[in-house]
């Protein structure tokens, strides 16, 4: 038995400990957020929270987890109540098929729990390692622009 | 979501519908007449319901570009509904419209004219309905989100609901009832948000990879050697033998399906699924191998193909030939994937009825009728239920994985989901095929073009659906598609045009990818012209202007010059350069042109592009594109602008960085390292300027921005650098290539492959003892040695009670074992703890661990603590036999006493298993043990060491651990002569075991920075030292056991090791040497290693660039690395291939094992390029490739 925190409910997984984390989110837990694009780390389309850092979960063993608390795009915000980082890829449309969007979400939101005022160098430095093939960059960049402003007035508030 | 066949049935609805045989004659119905066609032959377009709410069906699917939200704009408007109460259904195979594939940007265009025309005609049969029921006539009615009121402001009105409360109305479709005129649009034509992005932000969307069946198994499928190809004898041809047996332990299998060379598993779990794939042995046949396909150009020029003139004006030769200047120039376009960032996934449920497959295709009819043949069943018990998938831009592996998974549900009669890999997408998936573009042309006296004689060659077709061709159900025989003339006529009025397409099979599996043909094609138009207003000394944007007479692409190319601020310029280089950067910008103008020849246009597109180039390194940088569209009535500007977004980006991509390579087996670019895209920080400021023209037809918007992209960007290196570049990808090793030509590199003579006998060898200990006693054997010293005898039996006891030990004599003893290693040397079966069974493979036969647990007969439960502590440190086993020194005694007899009497007690706490290992049986005359005595009394100094009263307690402690339990020497200490460690100068030195490097641990370490105290206390507490690096190998289990070793030991080990560094740095100065490398070699760009730069910026800098991305997990840094540092690439080797699945601490996250996606080619070229850029300072490693093929091959005796 593997024992972890997902979105804030502890499991208890009888699961082989070599198994990628991202087969438990998906299979398992039936989690439908992190996808699954190369399982080899390179383009971030699997991309989680692990006690608040972004990880790509294609290629973490889920043993190594045992006892963390991993956070998936369904435990940031639900449509009726979004995380501003959420709101701010649907304000700027950020999205053309939407495949690589958990992760571009996932990683801004990470960004901006270690940095919330980044600039554009840094977004662009931080989302280097995930892909997205239809684009949509222009927009995911204006939505990290905006997701930065939201969260700050989240936390002033 | 109203399914179309649902609304056939339904009460309450009206209905739009197309007879078959298509629209004819106006034949509307009387309200609420029953059916008159059969419900088997109709195509629902458009169902209004009671409820308020539309429906509409489109035959296209969503393929990423939100065209659901456009259509539903159309809907709305036309029907004067609110947009909230469209629903969009596309792709929908039963019952809805079937409107072919989802290509060429057709779906505005024109299968949605058909749903506009329903609704129209909806809106004025209801609107009819309401006048009757207000007792109005039609024309005093308005009708506004549904609701019809009399437009003089009285009070009756009536909603499309209330009209539709019984009763079924069908009405057939009228392609003449009248349009809304757009000056009364209010819903197209507006910016409107796309419905589907809230749910696909918070992972509530249903993409076909997340479709869940109850009972879903999961399978995989093992494509052929001959990756890519799929056309030839050998195809469906060429499996030899299948061995089940290599997957029989796999828990959860449930199948293995071999139909020819279709091959598939399928397992309760998803990994089940991966394992069983990865490990499945087959054999196949050979097959004839590819040809170079790197450059394409000699292959295309060299495969048969057949003329087809699109024009001909006659006598273009004669007046090229008569020409002041006449040019020929030749272009080329290399092959190109579609990339889908998801690869391809199905679900399929195959039922005694019939089959249902969630798919994500293109085009579900064309995949209806392929299934049905592979499965030999009829059309209709096929239905397809569409999801969207990851952007496709063309035809990729979406139809495959359906057929795999149709396959595999029949097979074992439950539903399957069949994910494809990243490496099956990339490497199957159909290509943009290369291309080859032969201009000809001149100028006259006065610059005036002469002629234009065209030529293009595209290898490519529709690619049929794999499973059919590797089954052998339809036969491998590439046919030919007329899909090469794309845009193909030149846009300029030239005189005297002949225009040609040589239509061909495919080289390799290739099919449309965006933009088809006519991105190459004007790729070679668009630079053509640029080359002919240079040749006449004229602007090329006026020099395009001078000749053409299409008053929307003039309209469109001057607003675009003048939003960027075109400076006109008769030559290149007119921008000042900074230093090494050279300023360039080009324009390009294109219309796409799609579908069966002569065409339709789509939106005209335009762009002016802004580069840099830097000329000593090569690096192109787009910093700017002004893009122009003009695409009639936009529907949702919105969307446009996005389109244009990832038109701009997608093209960037793959004008500068895009290109498939392969090898003789086929396409070797299998992840995003071989096959690089562009990434966030490359993407350039794009000014998007779309032309109004709501009066205008709307146009498909998918592709158009694409098209000028390549010539655009070619003209603005042009202009930076003068020199023409006329093949992308533009990438800096062949823009430096260009402009400071090179010698070329030394030729690799075929002497270098040779194989393992040049690579200084440095023998495994163990081949090494074995190969010395054997020497001494034949010498006939041997006989002598063999007689000498063991020391006889010690008596057998009861096992201990383990209850008489104390917790903390347990806990220490624990910590002992874990020092020693016990675990990792004495695992037994299924992991289970200290049962021995663990192999040592060596080429004279296996060493099998022991059983260390206290069962009295299989363990060493009747051993007394003297027997224990004998086999400790005299290596002899309690009934007197000598046990080989693959047990350490020589390093254990250091160990003190108060630490084995732990570990005794420890062990015979432990639980007792009866497990028997495998005897240990080595061929003659290994097995003859005796000879040991010969070896002990030569090598083995038993006894502890005395502490030296001159040094800390720490030091002595971390001597004895260090040099005792730990037998850290046993593998980083060379050997011999006779097998024994070398002391002296060469203790813990550096060795090779078992096909890795142990690196010296003393000042001979070719780490770069020295180790200190706190790395080395860092390394054993974590497998971190983050100025050196993971442990990787062997080292990951010997430190996540020292995790139950008291910190204060791990101490000691520190200290003692670091007083082995004659030269070690205090830890600040060390901090500072590792930052002063780490500046070095990030401004390092090796020459000669493009290749290796390629992979290592897409595959590997993410985890270990300095200022990658936060992650999860440890960085290590490749400037520092030992590894990289090492006389030996093998360590790289073992890792690149293997990855690090367990770490030694759980913090430091995992690494993927590369060896399913990269050549040995491929690792080779890496590895060159991280020793070139990190380890500048040490000469490059010899016969890369060579290593690389034996450590995958598992050879580790170098
Ligand atoms: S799927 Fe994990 S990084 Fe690509
Ligand atoms: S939106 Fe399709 S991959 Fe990014």
């Amino acid at each position: 038995m593997i024992h972890l925190t997902v979105n804030g409910t502890s499991h208890a997984l009888d699961v082989q400990p070599d198994v990628p984390l991202l087969y438990v989110l998906r299979n398992d837990l039936q989690l439908n957020g992190p996808k699954y694009g190369c399982g080899l780390g390179e383009c971030g389309a699997c991309t989680v929270l692990v006690d608040g850092i972004a990880a790509r979960s294609c290629v973490i063993p889920l043993g190594i987890m045992a006892g963390r608390s991993v956070t998936t795009l369904e435990g940031l915000g639900t449509p009726e109540a979004l995380h501003p980082v959420q709101q701010a890829f649907i304000d700027a449309q950020a999205a053309q098929c939407g495949y690589c969007l958990n992760g571009m979400i996932m990683t801004v939101t990470a960004l901006l729990n270690r940095n919330p005022s980044p600039n554009d160098t840094e977004i662009r430095a931080e989302l280097r390692g995930n892909l997205c093939r239809c684009g949509a960059h222009v927009e995911i960049l204006r939505a990290a622009h905006r997701a930065a402003t939201l969260v700050r007035r989240d936390r002033a508030a | 979501m109203l399914h179309a066949r649902d609304a056939l049935t339904r009460d309450g609805v009206l209905l739009i519908y197309l007879p078959p045989h298509g629209g004819g004659p106006i034949q509307e119905e009387p309200a609420a007449a029953g059916p008159q066609q059969p419900d088997d032959e109709v195509e629902v377009f458009l169902v209004v319901d009671r409820d308020g709410f539309v429906t509409g069906y489109n035959g296209h699917v969503d393929l990423g570009t939100g065209i659901g939200t456009a259509l539903g704009q159309i809907v709305a408007e036309e029907l004067d509904v609110a947009f909230e109460h469209v629903r969009i259904v596309l792709g929908e195979s039963d019952k809805a419209p079937n409107q072919g594939a989802t290509i060429a940007s057709e779906t505005i265009q024109v299968t949605a004219i058909p749903l506009r025309q329903a609704a129209a005609q909806a809106r004025r049969h209801l609107i009819s309905l309401a006048a009757e029921r207000l007792d109005v006539r039609i024309d005093e009615l308005d009708v506004e989100n549904g609701v019809a009121r009399r437009r003089d402001g009285g009070n009756a009105s009536v909603s499309y609901a209330e009209l539709l409360r019984d009763g079924h109305i069908r009405l057939a479709l009228d392609p003449t009832v009248p349009l809304k005129a757009t000056a009364h649009y209010r819903v197209v034509g507006q910016r409107q948000p796309r419905i589907d992005i809230p749910a696909k932000a918070t992972g509530q969307f249903t993409y076909v990879h997340d479709v869940r069946l109850p009972g879903m198994l999961h399978g995989r499928v093992v494509r052929p050697p001959y990756a890519g190809l799929d056309a030839g004898e050998f195809v469906g041809n060429s499996l030899v033998a299948v061995d089940r047996t290599s997957i029989a332990h796999v828990p959860g299998l449930i199948a293995v399906v071999v139909i020819r060379d279709f091959v598939g598993v399928v397992a309760e779990r998803e990994e089940q699924a991966v394992e069983a794939a990865a490990k499945l042995r087959l054999e196949w046949k050979t097959w004839p191998g590819l040809s170079d396909l790197d450059r394409p150009e000699q292959t295309l020029r060299a495969a048969s193909s057949r003329p087809r003139v699109l024009l001909d004006e006659g006598g273009s030769a004669e007046a090229i030939a008569a020409a002041a200047q006449p040019m020929r120039r030749t272009y080329v376009w290399p092959y190109q994937m579609h990339g889908s960032i998801g690869p391809s996934c199905s679900v399929a449920d195959f039922r005694q009825d019939g089959l249902t497959v969630w798919s994500g295709t293109q085009n579900p009819r064309m995949l209806v009728t392929d299934l049905a043949r592979l499965l030999d069943l009829p059309e209709e018990r096929i239905a397809i239920v569409r999801h969207e998938a990851a952007g496709c831009y063309g035809r990729n592996c979406a139809d495959d994985v359906g057929a795999d998974a149709a396959l595999l549900s029949r097979a074992v009669g439950r539903p399957v989901r069949v994910q494809l890999s990243r490496e099956q997408e990339h490497a199957w998936e159909p290509k943009g095929a290369a291309q080859v573009m032969d201009v000809g042309g001149g100028l006259d006296a006065e610059g005036r073009p002469v002629a234009y004689d065209f030529a293009t060659r595209y290898p490519s077709n529709a690619a049929p659906t794999l499973a059919l061709l590797l089954t052998g159900t339809i036969p491998a025989v590439p046919n030919v598609l007329q899909m090469g003339d794309r845009t193909a006529i030149p846009p300029y009025l030239y005189p005297k045009r002949r225009v040609v397409v040589h239509d061909m099979a495919p080289i390799v599996r290739a099919s449309w990818l965006r933009g088809v043909s006519a991105m190459p094609n004007s790729f070679a138009h668009e630079s053509f012209v640029d080359e002919l207003a240079t040749a006449a000394g004229v602007d090329p944007v006026a020099y395009r202007l001078r000749h053409l007479d299409d008053t929307r692409a003039i309209d469109l190319i001057k607003t675009v010059a003048e939003k960027a601020g075109w400076v006109p310029r008769t030559g290149p280089q007119s921008l000042p350069p900074d230093g090494d950067v050279l300023h360039g910008r080009g324009f390009a103008y294109a219309v796409y042109v799609h579908g069966t020849f002569p065409g339709t246009a789509a939106a005209w597109s335009a762009w002016v592009a802004d580069v840099s180039v830097n000329r000593t390194t090569g690096d192109v940088v787009l910093s700017r594109v002004v893009v122009g569209q003009d695409s009639g009535l936009m529907i949702n500007p919105a969307g446009v602008e996005h389109q244009i977004h990832g038109n701009v980006i997608q093209s960037t991509s793959r004008v500068l960085k895009e290109q498939v390579t392969f090898d003789r087996t086929g396409v070797t670019s299998r992840e995003w390292g071989g096959y690089p895209i562009l990434t966030f920080p490359e993407v350039p400021a794009i000014d998007v300027v779309m032309v109004p023209r709501p009066d205008e037809p709307p146009l498909g918007v998918g592709e158009s921005a694409s098209v000028p992209s390549a010539a655009a960007i070619a003209n603005a290196i042009f202009d930076a650098t003068g020199v023409r570049f006329r093949e992308p990808p533009f990438t800096p090793d062949r823009i430096l290539a260009a402009l400071n030509p090179l010698p070329p590199p030394a030729k690799i003579s075929s002497g270098d492959f040779s194989p393992v006998a040049t690579v200084p060898r440095s023998q495994k200990p163990w081949r090494r003892w074995f190969g010395l006693v054997g020497a001494a054997m034949a010498g006939g010293l041997g006989v002598a040695m063999a007689m000498l005898p063991g020391r006889g039996m010690i008596a057998p006891i009861t096992r201990p009670d383990p209850s008489v030990y104390a917790a903390a004599t347990l806990a220490r003893g624990r910590a002992v074992a874990a020092l020693g290693n016990c675990f990792g040397c004495h695992l037994g079966p299924d992991g289970t703890a200290l049962a021995g069974g663990h192999a040592l493979a060596t080429p004279f036969g296996t060493v099998y661990a022991t059983n260390i647990t206290p069962d009295p007969f299989a363990g060493i439960g009747a051993w007394s603590y003297p027997a224990f502590e004998r086999a400790m440190r005299e290596g002899l086993s309690r009934d007197g036999h000598h046990l080989y020194p693959a047990h350490p005694y020589t390093a254990f007899t250091r160990s003190s006493d108060a630490d084995l009497q732990s570990l005794y007690a420890y062990l015979m706490a432990q639980p007792a298993l009866a497990h028997v290992p495998p005897r240990t049986r080595l061929h003659f005359p290994f097995n003859l043990r005796p000879l040991l005595a010969a070896w002990n009394t030569l090598f083995l100094r038993s006894g502890t060491l005395a502490p030296d009263p001159s040094r800390s307690e720490a030091w002595n402690r971390g001597r004895e651990l260090v040099e005792g339990l730990g037998h850290c020497s046993a593998c980083h200490s060379p050997r011999n002569a006779l097998g024994a460690e070398q002391g002296g100068e060469a203790h813990l030195a550096g060795a090779v075991v078992d096909g890795w490097e142990a690196p010296a641990l003393t000042n001979l370490s070719k780490s770069p920075v020295p180790w200190t105290e706190a790395e080395f206390y860092s390394y054993l507490s974590t497998g971190h030292a983050p100025l050196h690096g993971v442990a990787a190998g062997p080292m990951t289990a010997v430190v996540a056991e020292l995790r139950v070793v008291p910190d204060s030991d791990r101490r000691a080990m520190a200290t003692y090791l670091a007083s082995l560094q004659t030269s070690s740095l205090p830890q600040p100065q060390a901090e500072s040497l590792a930052g002063t490398l780490l500046v070095r070699t990030a401004g390092i760009s090796p020459e000669a290693t493009a290749a290796g730069e390629r992979i290592y910026a897409g595959a590997c800098a993410t985890c270990h660039e300095p200022n990658g991305p936060a992650l999860f997990g440890a960085r290590p840094l490749l400037a520092l690395n030992t590894s990289v540092h090492s006389a030996r690439p093998d360590n790289l080797i073992h890792v690149v291939l293997d990855g690090i699945a367990t770490p030694a601490h759980p913090d430091l996250g995992a690494m993927p094992g590369f060896a399913g996606s990269f050549s040995d080619i491929q690792v080779a070229d890496l590895l060159r390029y991280i020793r070139a850029r990190f380890a500048p300072a040490e000469p490059a490693w010899e016969n890369l490739d060579s290593n690389v093929a034996r450590i995958r091959a598992g050879d580790n005796h170098s």
